[in-house]
């Protein structure tokens, strides 16, 4: 109940209106660093709802792989350059960042992380990787401004973070594919 | 959890035997070669301070910033990178058991590069080539030989990381579901740390080579500025894990106490090596081309190393109460005094961790964007970073020494040498007071750094000035003195003082310590998280820079 605790501190954190103003006025802070900690607050949180509805989670994601379609669903949706671009000018929109990235995606990938397993686990860096590899190559060689309130460097910023986010997290599977941790453990 | 003493003792008495003949040799290389360096580098500063102050006129063939280059170069990069590969490499051997010979041959290549890189980078600073100050940045061009020179320093600690790297994976896939000994733990995080911190540098440099031979025109200065601090803040840090080392592991064993926590030592480590690269922007904070948003966003990065600062400034305080108390220390501050004060294995680093409390609180002011501009390019940032290094990070290595020395070199640490060592602090930390002290002062009253003695035609602001600077220049000839003797002690304790054997003190756990957890082993995994922050923290502005690059510098030469 500890890691619920100071998964709600860092989401009221992250809502405070000079934080919020802060990290969304640099697009790629916005779209790689407050989406990511406001997933990494409900996943924190999710503890909280395990402990309490376990019923619920047992029925409706038994196996995990309802949680972690929700979540790439909701983390995808929040990856369009359009989302961003409401989120910033209509509240409700706003509302719903602050609403589906912990409370849709961070629980739903806490609870099912560990049902899916090993294979489930590295489907999901898959699609991240080539997510991320993806965005790269929109981001860096768009010519066009493809969200309205962002500057065109800023994008070609979020297309050169993206790529080193996929090489990063590419370079992670492999440790995890080829290092055999019970040779140390 | 490492093994307590007492089972290594059992299981494996080889261990117990410590650094092998020929891993001392290295060590004694390297600390020989550190502490000519700081003799060096040592006296170059005093001729500095007192040209600073108008107290002496230099001759024609040696101006101002060649000294300072010399200094600078010489004692941050040399001596400090010297002095911590001899000590890391002898406490990695004694730790585990002895260096594979690979390994060893990797050290001694590291040290061949290291000299062939100093040869060159002296030689172009006395040729008057290079006087470029010790960060280098362009548009200052030096000598491409300069570079090269520094190409070879960083190729060297590179082999030296490398082996450690070696000598870790080999120990642990023979130590299945081990922990490693807390001092490895410590020196595998300073090697990664080096490794990564000096990838920029090294990016930089190699860029600056065929700038400098006339290749390429002109240069990027910004992103030059930004790949030189992610490497120069990461080696602040890098001397501070390894004053850390010595606290956390070999403080509670000299004065008789126990380490407060295995585990919290490792997160503190774990801590400095994920965050710590980011840092360097706060050195940048007044540069242009960097938006103050995310300028506001980087404080953020720098003071969180602030936090296993204070994790560490809790966990050693623990320790001094404990063991001062389990020797009678009654009251709120009894245990003060019945800590060790006459020994200066612990009088050395207990003065250090103390000055880093200014040390730390100047450099909260430094980080601060509106302070930073009262001080900045002043004379406050010498004095900052001569009580963090010269104080809370050197004085450490002082202190280490006195039981390092003696172990490698298979000798005794006598009473007269404790003694001189005393004496060696004591002059130390008044000379580091005068000194530091009156830089930070005369910095606020506006005194610009890296300038050679003038009074600006007389004018009564300058003039108000010298003062302070006579105060610096005497604190600068007590820590010469200090220098001498230290200097006199390692090189006495290494070849002359009686031989017998000494202890190299290894910390131990209370008996009912938790176990240390295995994934703080997890290396890989760390080193991920590390790339991750560096590529969240430098995407912006290296972006920014290169998108909308201004025209370049062509090589300019002032001097």
């Amino acid at each position: 109940m500890k890691q619920a605790f100071y998964g709600l501190l860092l989401f009221s954190f992250l809502a405070l209106p000079p934080v919020a103003a802060v990290m969304e006025s640099i697009m790629i802070v916005h779209m790689h660093m407050q989406m990511t900690l406001l997933v990494l607050s409900g996943f924190l949180m999710g503890r909280f709802f395990q402990l309490k509805f376990p019923v619920f989670f047992k029925k409706w994601n038994m196996n995990g792989i309802a949680g972690i379609l929700l979540f790439m669903i909701i983390w995808s949706f929040w990856m369009i350059p359009r989302s961003m671009d409401d989120a910033l000018t209509i509240q409700v929109v706003e509302l719903f960042k602050f609403s589906s990235l912990p409370f849709l995606a961070g629980v739903a990938l806490r609870d099912s992380w560990h049902k899916i397993g090993a294979r489930g686990q590295y489907i999901v860096f898959g699609f991240f990787i080539l997510v991320f590899s993806f965005m790269a190559w929109i981001y860096i060689g768009a010519d066009n401004q493809i969200c309205n309130n962002y500057l065109l460097v800023e994008q070609q910023t979020v297309g050169w973070g993206s790529l080193f986010f996929g090489v990063i997290l590419s370079f992670y599977v492999l440790q995890v594919l080829f290092i055999d941790q019970s040779q140390y453990e | 959890m490492a093994k307590p003493l007492k089972d290594i003792i059992r299981d494996d008495p080889k261990k117990t035997l410590g650094v092998t003949p020929e891993d001392a040799k290295i060590s004694k290389a390297y600390l020989s070669v550190a502490f000519i360096t700081l003799l060096v580098g040592g006296l170059l500063g005093l001729v500095q301070g007192l040209e600073r102050a108008g107290l002496l006129e230099l001759p024609a063939w040696l101006n101002y910033y060649q000294v300072l280059t010399a200094h600078g170069i010489l004692l941050i990069l040399i001596f400090t990178a010297a002095f911590s590969i001899g000590y890391l490499y002898a406490g990695f051997s004694h730790t585990i058991g002895g260096l594979l010979p690979k390994v060893r041959k990797m050290a001694w290549a590291g040290f061949s590069l290291i000299l062939v890189g100093v040869a060159l980078v002296v030689a172009t600073i006395l040729m008057n080539e290079a006087s470029v100050l010790y960060t280098f940045y362009p548009p200052l061009a030096a000598s491409p030989v300069f570079y090269i020179g520094l190409v070879f320093v960083v190729l060297g600690i590179w082999s030296c990381a490398l082996g450690v790297f070696i000598n870790y994976h080999h120990w642990r896939k023979n130590h299945r579901g081990e922990v490693t000994p807390l001092f490895a733990f410590f020196t595998m995080g300073v090697f990664i740390l080096w490794f990564f911190g000096s990838l920029g540098v090294t990016i930089e440099v190699l860029t600056l080579i065929p700038w400098s031979m006339g290749w390429k025109e002109t240069i990027n200065v910004m992103v030059s500025r930004t790949l030189f601090w992610s490497f120069g803040h990461t080696l602040v840090n890098v001397w501070y894990i390894i004053a850390t080392s010595a606290w956390y592991v070999t403080i509670p064993k000299i004065i008789g106490g126990k380490i407060f926590s295995d585990k919290l030592a490792r997160v503190v480590v774990i801590m400095l090596v994920i965050l710590n690269i980011p840092g360097g922007f706060h050195h940048q904070i007044i540069d242009p081309g960097i938006s103050e948003t995310v300028k506001f966003l980087h404080v953020f990065m720098s003071v969180s190393i602030a936090f296993p600062s204070l994790m560490t400034a809790f966990a050693m305080f623990a320790v001094f109460e404990r063991a001062g108390r389990k020797k009678g220390g009654k009251g709120l501050f009894g245990w003060f005094t019945k800590l060790p004060w006459g020994d200066v294995r612990f009088l050395a680093p207990m003065v250090a961790m103390i000055a880093f409390i200014p040390g730390g609180a100047g450099g909260l002011i430094n980080t601060s964007n509106q302070m930073n501009q009262v001080i900045h390019n002043t004379m406050w940032v010498v004095g900052h970073f001569h009580i963090t290094v010269g104080v809370t990070a050197v004085l450490t290595f002082f202190g280490i020494c006195y039981w390092l020395v003696p172990y490698i070199s298979k000798r005794q640490l006598t009473p007269q040498m404790n003694k001189l060592g005393i004496i060696q602090t004591i002059v130390w930390t008044v000379g580091m007071i005068l000194m530091s002290g009156s830089q930070h002062m005369v910095g606020l009253l506006g005194d610009p750094r890296r300038t050679s003695y003038t009074t600006y035609g007389d004018h009564e602001t300058a003039l108000g000035w010298i003062p302070y600077e006579y105060v610096m220049a005497f604190g600068a000839t007590l820590l010469l003195l200090g220098i001498i003797i230290q200097v006199y002690a390692v090189f006495n304790m290494m070849f002359l003082a009686t031989k017998g054997e000494s202890e190299f003190p290894i910390g131990e756990v209370e008996i009912n310590a938790e176990n240390t957890p295995l994934w703080t082993e997890r290396w890989s995994l760390w080193i991920i998280l590390l790339l991750m922050v560096v590529a969240m923290a430098y995407v912006v502005p290296i972006v920014d820079f290169v998108v909308n690059a201004p025209p370049g510098s062509p090589p300019i030469k002032t001097w």
